[in-house]
């Protein structure tokens, strides 16, 4: 018996120590789905630029026709 | 091939006993450079700050009597050793010329060190070794920096815009090394190790001049 | 060069790079934790410099076995993206740094400036600095073009015995360097796992071709800016 409570406990403390162990993520944000705001601010972020790249290619090349 | 190479830095080394003046001007600029940081630093500095003081004033050095190499020759006569030599003769005299000259400015600044800062080296021998390389490798690099700057037709600032980024490996094995000089104790071959990198170091920038002189040769 | 494919190729690789960088799993590390995801775009700036440099070094070499003025103009666009892509680097290495270096292991910027990862990016900024100062000092362009070239040929070839060198001599935090425990002075293999990898790689080809577009963008710009040089050229 004494030894069944010893295991528990010692078992309680190294999970315990496990957890304090375990480094800190953002697992909130990702379980309540805020990540992917962040993901589409980036994104569009991302699409505005190379549409701005895009069009200055276009531009280009359409100089470059005309020369 | 060799006779020629030998004429060239011949008639560098006459042109340099001619024209004293700039000889002694190097010299008087180390001098008067020890001298400043005689008055300026304690009495016995500690040994890295000796070391550091010592490497940045070899550079300074260098840029001031290297300098010159490319940017005396006048057009004119230029052109005539284009006509009478080789670009690979030319830039091989110029190079053995430029350690020539910066090994001397290089062990009278040594002398100059001691005998005003003191010297935290213990090992005197390998010391001078390792300036003797560390001269060669900085002056290297800054002849070719020379003849890109003189091209340029600018002052020496372009020569330490260009040549400092590109001599800071070299200058931190050197630093490294000379620690060995002053009883740091290193691990076996380290040294060696360290030594012979630099002298890679100074073999690839040889052979890179010998490459790229001659498109920086004519005009 | 027009071709659109590889535009098109970049932009999708780098909408990937953005939703699997964050949304997929990464190791859990101590001190590093979220900010592991850094790895997608901090390190791709360093990872498309030198690539964009290498490509610069090709042009100058291009340069001067042929002396066409065109890849002059492609080894000076090069180099300013990849200067772009240095600088950009360095400015996400500082908000980084603030979280994983200086605060949790008491380390000081100055300590960490004396990096040699910082050191080496230090000296490329430096050699393209005066790379671009000694093209400015030129008004004949054909001089500018040939000796411009040299240097970066000479500099660029003293630049990577540096990075391979100067790890080996400064004491490092990065991870992977020698001292810490794995050979590899870029990148820590242990922190990646192969998760990671399916994302960095692709990441990195991603970003450089995003450079690789903007530098041909200038390249075309200053051809069109600069046609008065070559049809004098093509006169001669």
């Amino acid at each position: 018996m004494n030894k069944l409570i010893l295991i528990v406990i010692v078992s309680f403390f190294s999970t315990l120590a496990f957890a304090q162990a375990e480094p800190q993520m953002a697992d909130v944000m990702r379980s309540n789905g805020k990540i992917y705001d962040v993901v589409a601010v980036c994104l569009t972020i991302l699409v505005g630029l190379f549409l701005y790249v895009f069009i200055i290619d276009r531009k280009i090349s359409k100089i470059e026709k005309n020369k | 091939m060799n006779k020629k190479v030998i004429a060239l830095l011949f008639k560098d080394v006459l042109l340099e006993f001619r024209q004293k003046h700039s000889f002694y001007g190097i010299l008087l600029y180390i001098a008067s450079t020890v001298f400043v940081l005689y008055l300026s630093m304690p009495d016995t500095p500690e040994s890295s700050v000796w070391n550091s003081l010592f490497w940045v004033i070899q550079l300074f050095v260098c840029v001031n009597a290297v300098a010159k190499s490319f940017l005396q020759e006048s057009k004119g006569r230029m052109l005539y050793f284009y006509s009478i030599a080789s670009p690979i003769q030319f830039i091989a005299a110029k190079l053995i010329f430029n350690v020539l000259l910066m090994l001397i400015m290089s062990l009278i600044s040594l002398g100059l060190f001691y005998t005003f800062l003191g010297s935290p080296v213990v090992d005197f021998q390998l010391f001078i070794g390792i300036t003797i390389l560390g001269g060669t490798g900085i002056s290297l690099v800054f002849s070719l920096m020379s003849a890109i700057a003189a091209k340029a037709q600018q002052n020496a600032a372009l020569i330490a815009i260009l040549g400092f980024p590109v001599i800071l490996p070299q200058l931190l094995i050197l630093i490294k090394l000379s620690k060995s000089a002053f009883g740091e104790v290193f691990r076996d071959g380290a040294v060696l190790q360290l030594a012979g990198l630099n002298i890679l170091m100074d073999l690839l920038v040889i052979v890179l001049s010998v490459i790229l002189f001659p498109y920086l040769w004519k005009d | 060069m027009n071709k659109i494919w590889w535009k098109i190729l970049s932009f999708i690789l780098l909408v990937y790079t953005i939703v699997c960088g964050f949304l997929l799993e990464v190791p859990r590390l101590d001190i590093l934790n979220e900010t592991i995801r850094n790895l997608y775009f901090h390190v791709c700036m360093w990872f498309g410099m030198m690539i964009l440099f290498i490509i610069s070094f090709i042009y100058s070499v291009k340069y001067l076995r042929g002396f066409n003025y065109r890849n002059d103009i492609f080894a000076r666009h090069f180099a300013a993206v990849g200067c772009l892509f240095g600088i950009l680097g360095y400015l996400t290495g500082i908000i980084w740094v603030k979280v994983t270096w200086v605060t949790d292991q008491g380390q000081s910027l100055g300590s960490v400036l004396k990096e040699p990862k910082l050191i080496g990016a230090a000296i490329a900024l430096l050699i393209y600095g005066a790379y671009f100062v000694l093209r400015g000092s030129f008004t004949d362009i054909d001089k500018r073009a040939r000796i411009s070239a040299v240097y970066n040929i000479f500099a660029f070839a003293m630049l990577f015995p540096s990075i391979w060198i100067i790890p080996r001599l400064v004491g490092s935090l990065h991870p992977g360097a020698p001292g810490s425990d794995s050979g590899n002075p870029a990148l820590d293999k242990n922190d990646m796992d192969s998760t990671m990898r399916m994302v960095f790689y692709p990441a990195v080809i991603g970003w450089t071709l995003l450079g690789v577009w903007i530098a041909t963008l200038k390249i075309r710009l200053s051809i069109i800016s600069e046609k008065n040089i070559f049809e004098i050229k093509k006169m001669n």
